[in-house]
């Protein structure tokens, strides 16, 4: 018979307040193999910890049950004061009497009867419980951040500055990503490029960090400090060694495509860098418009490159690297408002979306730098903001805030006023939100000495007439229906998660919002981490976010990968399953179930008939093994069991609970 | 029997012969005539003279597949005649690394359906005393005369919902393949208790397992169930309990079918093999199409290089219990 302790928590009120715990204690004297019971206001605290302790040393206890919160909070603790009274970690067992009890319960009367329960539960799983080692894993010292855009940029640079290798998989042929597509930066107005270039040049150039662009990660397997990961390198049709980034190959090349990285509104050459401060410097060739890949015909840019780097033979490449930590940084794209009929998007050049009109200011851009009409290449005299396009719109679009589009709209409005200064905008809003540091001080700037007419309500139809759009709203301050004759509409299109989130997010193992917005593993206090271990993220791939908190983000993600890759040995998991391969049929069904890949076949040799016989049955790998218990499932016979939460301790506490009444 | 009958078993015998007499198999696993004419059982031949008995008839429904589980032990290769879902259940316990394909050569034989004891006796009234079967027909020799009856109305339930008569996997065909059948009456049985209230399936299945007395022949039958050690017969932990009461049958049967979701070849040997006529069959068949309405249609068995749904995850699996 186990000698067993049973403690149990007050939490304040949060549990006494609705369990009696005096009813509780007496009742656990009264289990199998219970030898001592107690109680304390906060057994998590120094003192609380301590009269676990001294009760292991006093009462020669060899299990212990804690009646307390959710093991998620505090079994780490309980775990760490029994091993320091020379108690096996793994012979302490957790009641949750708080989250499955005190908190969901309002009456005493329920509480109490359903917490001993809970506690006779623990007790007989208790008895069962063995001592467990956990094993201890190496840690890969290579960090691998996924997306190479700002967020990416920043935790590969924290990361190799603290003196761990980084490779930054982007699978545009540039780094940069949506920060280069900006002209100014808000609140202070410095310009996109020129805070961001330092920064891709300062990661191409680090001896840590490995840029892989034109890239995509395929697979990854494996586990916390140890992601085997398969990168596909695209083929550039360039090599990158000899390229010299000279231009002449873009310069000669006849074929034309529009260009991503101008949104469309203009062209691009079919062997291409999307723009000029791209990192690497190295063109790509697009192979749908090119005309050699098309029609075998041309060849120029071959002909032309003065260090002979075009190479029509490039093979995709797959590349297999074993990191320790995974960052994602994979960003956000923009909704197509088209769905908003009324806005007319798609419909006429004059009506842009916020990313559009911002690549009209950039000198490079497809106006260079001019604010123009699409349609007739004037300067447009008046000039209509929407927001919340696809934002805060439970019917049609997305329930959240944007956040970025009412800063990035009073830039705007700012920057037209400075190039067009006879311009006047209006900001059709619903609310004007500008939390942040100067960011309020900003807006106010651009309202009143800026010529921007905020106007609180919604627009309902925008139509062309002559030479300018009608646009057509309401006031719904003054109640008063608005008709202004527009040069240019300005849609603040909601940022949205990646289409393919979801996927990306299964290929390393973590999950996403009803958005498709990657889930942190707390909102609060786990804001970079994920529920996957060593998988953090940062950036607008989690929610929406501007370039300030991206930025402190990726800096926190790389504190956790830093934090990780420090580590000489892991500690690996000790609740692990186990086969017993005397009754192992060998179907390995538990194999094909493993999402670890910690079930291998091994061939037994067995005595039969005088004789032996050879077979093929389930092995665990315990480095490997998770703990999920999904083989324990697909197991017919229950011959695979998981340490910790065995069929028999999972049983007894049924039994516990359904036995008595 | 009919002469094309016995035409067929010569057939047979004459291509197993040269196999079992040249060494190319140890042992051949078919059929031999039982005590009475209407039962044929399975014969274990490892000569001339133990071919001489192998019979091919209208009663040959046991499944011979299961029995390769023991044989290979003894043998080191083994010849096994099949029929369509003696060939399913051979692909089960491949997929289930029971068996190893290259110790093994299947013969397979197009299935005509076997005929039912029971129902002959019933429509034939007086004592049958034999069968003849010409054109579909089944004549009923008995001491009064002779009767016809259709012999599809005649046959086993398990026969009757048949889509693949045809073995799916084989090594050498001894007859010519006669191709697959339609079963539009395969769920209806199914269809019939999914539409009861809960109330009245529970009833309608606790009087069914009442009269289970628990003697596992449809474990033994079942080439689905291949564990070492079944769960009922575990002392640590015990899930089944030994008392003979409705809860306890449940269980049994309950996580048998559970143990057969995405596996169960559809072969019936559960119910024919059952000694007080448990519709068990239905309950396989409601996770037969449970699986096929959540995770597409699949029919376990037919192809051993397609993973059964149950081991497989794709991304538009269906979540069944958050889409509502």
């Amino acid at each position: 018979m186990p000698r067993t302790g049973v403690f149990i928590c007050h939490c304040g009120t949060n549990i006494a307040g609705t369990v009696d715990i005096d009813k509780a204690v007496e009742a656990s004297r009264n289990f199998p193999g219970v030898v001592h019971a107690d109680e304390y206001r906060y057994l998590c605290s120094e003192m609380g910890q301590d009269i676990i302790k001294k009760a292991i040393e006093e009462q020669d206890l060899d299990r212990v049950v804690v009646g307390t919160c959710s093991p998620r909070m505090h079994e780490a603790t309980f775990r760490k004061a029994a091993a320091e009274a020379g108690l096996n970690p793994y012979l302490l067992e957790v009641a949750n009497i708080r989250e499955h009890c005190s908190w969901v319960h309002k009456d005493m009367g329920e509480a109490t009867p359903k917490a001993i329960s809970l506690l006779r539960a623990a007790a007989a799983k208790a008895a069962l419980n063995t001592a467990l080692e956990a094993p201890r894993l190496d840690v890969e010292k290579r960090a691998l951040v996924i997306g190479g855009g700002i967020a990416g940029i920043q935790a590969a640079l924290d990361i190799a500055e603290a003196g761990y290798e980084v490779d930054i998989v982007e699978r545009e042929p540039s780094i940069g990503g949506r920060m280069a597509q900006l002209e100014k930066t808000f609140p202070t107005l410095d310009c996109s490029a020129c805070i961001l270039t330092p920064k891709m040049v300062e990661a191409a150039q680090h001896p840590n960090v490995n840029l892989l662009t034109y890239s995509e990660v395929e697979e990854v397997k494996g586990f916390v400090g140890q992601f085997d990961v398969k990168i596909k390198k695209k083929a550039r049709y360039v090599d990158s060694v000899k390229c010299t980034g000279c231009g002449i190959c873009w310069e000669k090349c006849p074929s034309k495509a529009p260009s991503e990285f101008e949104m469309g509104l203009a062209k691009r050459k079919s062997i291409y860098v999307p723009f000029a401060q791209a990192v690497p410097n190295v063109p790509v060739i697009d192979r749908d418009s090119c005309l050699y890949f098309r029609k075998g015909r041309c060849q120029i840019c071959e002909k032309e490159c003065p260090p002979q780097a075009i190479d029509y033979e490039q093979q995709d490449e797959i590349i297999e690297r074993r990191y320790g930590a995974i960052i994602m940084a994979t960003g956000f794209d923009q909704l197509d408002p088209t769905i908003y009929g009324e806005y007319g998007y798609g419909q006429h050049p004059d009506i842009l979306t916020g990313l559009e009109f911002e690549r009209l200011f950039n000198a490079s851009g497809p106006t260079g730098g001019k604010i123009v009409r699409l349609s007739d290449g004037k300067p447009p005299k008046k000039v209509v903001f929407i927001q919340c396009v696809g934002s805060r719109d439970k019917a049609r679009g997305m329930n959240y805030c944007s956040k970025i589009c009412c800063m990035y709209t009073a830039k705007q409005a700012v920057l037209l006023k400075e190039k067009v200064p006879d311009a006047k905008s209006y900001v059709f809003y619903i609310d004007v939100r500008t939390a942040g540091k100067g960011y309020e001080e900003f807006q106010r700037r651009a309202a009143e000495e800026y010529d921007v007419a905020y106007l609180r309500g919604q627009v309902g139809k925008i139509f062309p007439e002559e030479d300018h759009l009608v646009v057509r709203g309401v006031d719904s301050l003054s109640g008063r229906l608005i008709e202004i004759n527009a040069d240019m509409v300005v849609l603040a299109a909601a940022s949205i998660a990646r289409c393919d989130a979801p996927e990306v997010g299964r290929l390393v193992g973590i999950n996403s919002d009803s958005y498709n917005f990657f889930n942190e593993a707390h909102p609060k206090l786990k804001p970079v981490e994920t529920h996957t271990a060593g998988v953090f993220i940062a950036g607008a791939c989690q929610s929406p976010k501007d370039i300030p908190d991206t930025v402190s983000q990726a800096s926190a993600a790389a504190v956790k990968a830093i934090g990780l890759l420090s580590k000489d040995k892991l500690q690996g998991e000790a609740c692990t399953a186990e086969v017993n391969q005397a009754e192992c049929s060998g179907c390995l069904y538990c194999e094909a179930v493993c999402p670890y890949s910690a079930i291998s076949p091994v061939e037994i040799e067995e005595r039969y008939h005088g004789g032996t016989l050879k077979r093929t049955v389930a092995e665990v790998n315990p480095a490997l093994c998770k703990g999920c218990g999904s083989c324990t499932v697909a197991c017919r016979s229950g011959t695979i069991n998981l340490k910790g939460f065995s069929n028999e301790q999972i049983l007894a506490e049924v039994d516990a609970i359904c036995l008595q009444r | 029997m009919a002469e094309h009958n016995l035409e067929q078993i010569e057939k047979i015998r004459e291509a197993v012969k040269q196999d079992l007499l040249g060494g190319r198999i140890d042992l051949l696993l078919g059929w031999e005539k039982g005590h009475y004419w209407w039962q044929s059982r399975p014969l274990f031949a490892q000569s001339e003279e133990d071919l001489e008995k192998l019979a091919w008839d209208s009663f040959c429904a046991v499944n011979l597949s299961r029995y390769l589980l023991e044989e290979l032990k003894e043998h080191n290769k083994v010849g096994v005649l099949v029929k369509g879902c003696d060939a399913r259940a051979f692909n089960r316990l491949l997929q289930d690394n029971m068996v190893p394909r290259d110790r093994v050569i299947l013969y397979g034989l197009p299935c005509p359906g076997m005929l039912d004891y029971d129902r002959l006796a019933a429509e034939a009234g007086s004592v049958l005393l034999s069968i003849t079967e010409e054109n579909g027909q089944v004549v009923l020799i008995t001491a009064e005369g002779e009767a016809k009856a259709d012999r599809d109305e005649m046959l086993l339930d398990k026969c009757r919902g048949c889509i693949y008569p045809d073995p799916a996997v084989y090594d050498q065909m001894l007859l010519p393949p006669q191709g697959e059948k339609e079963s539009p009456e395969r769920f209806k049985k199914v269809e019939e208790l999914e539409a009861m209230s809960a109330q009245e399936r529970f009833a309608y299945w606790e009087k069914e397992l009442s009269r289970c007395l628990r003697c596992y022949a449809c474990r033994q039958a079942c080439p689905y169930c291949s564990c070492r050690e079944c769960f009922v017969e575990q002392e640590n932990p015990r899930w089944q309990g030994r008392a003979y009461q409705p809860s306890e049958n449940f269980m049994f049967h309950l996580i048998r079918a559970y143990h057969g979701a995405g596996r169960c070849i559809d072969c019936g040997e559960c119910e024919r093999s059952c000694p007080v006529g448990i519709s068990l069959q239905e309950l396989n068949r409601k996770l037969i199409k449970d699986i096929n309405e959540l995770y597409g249609d699949y029919e376990a068995g037919l192809d051993a290089e397609l993973e059964p749904p149950l081991l497989t995850y794709r991304p538009d699996d269906p979540a069944a219990f958050s889409e509502k």
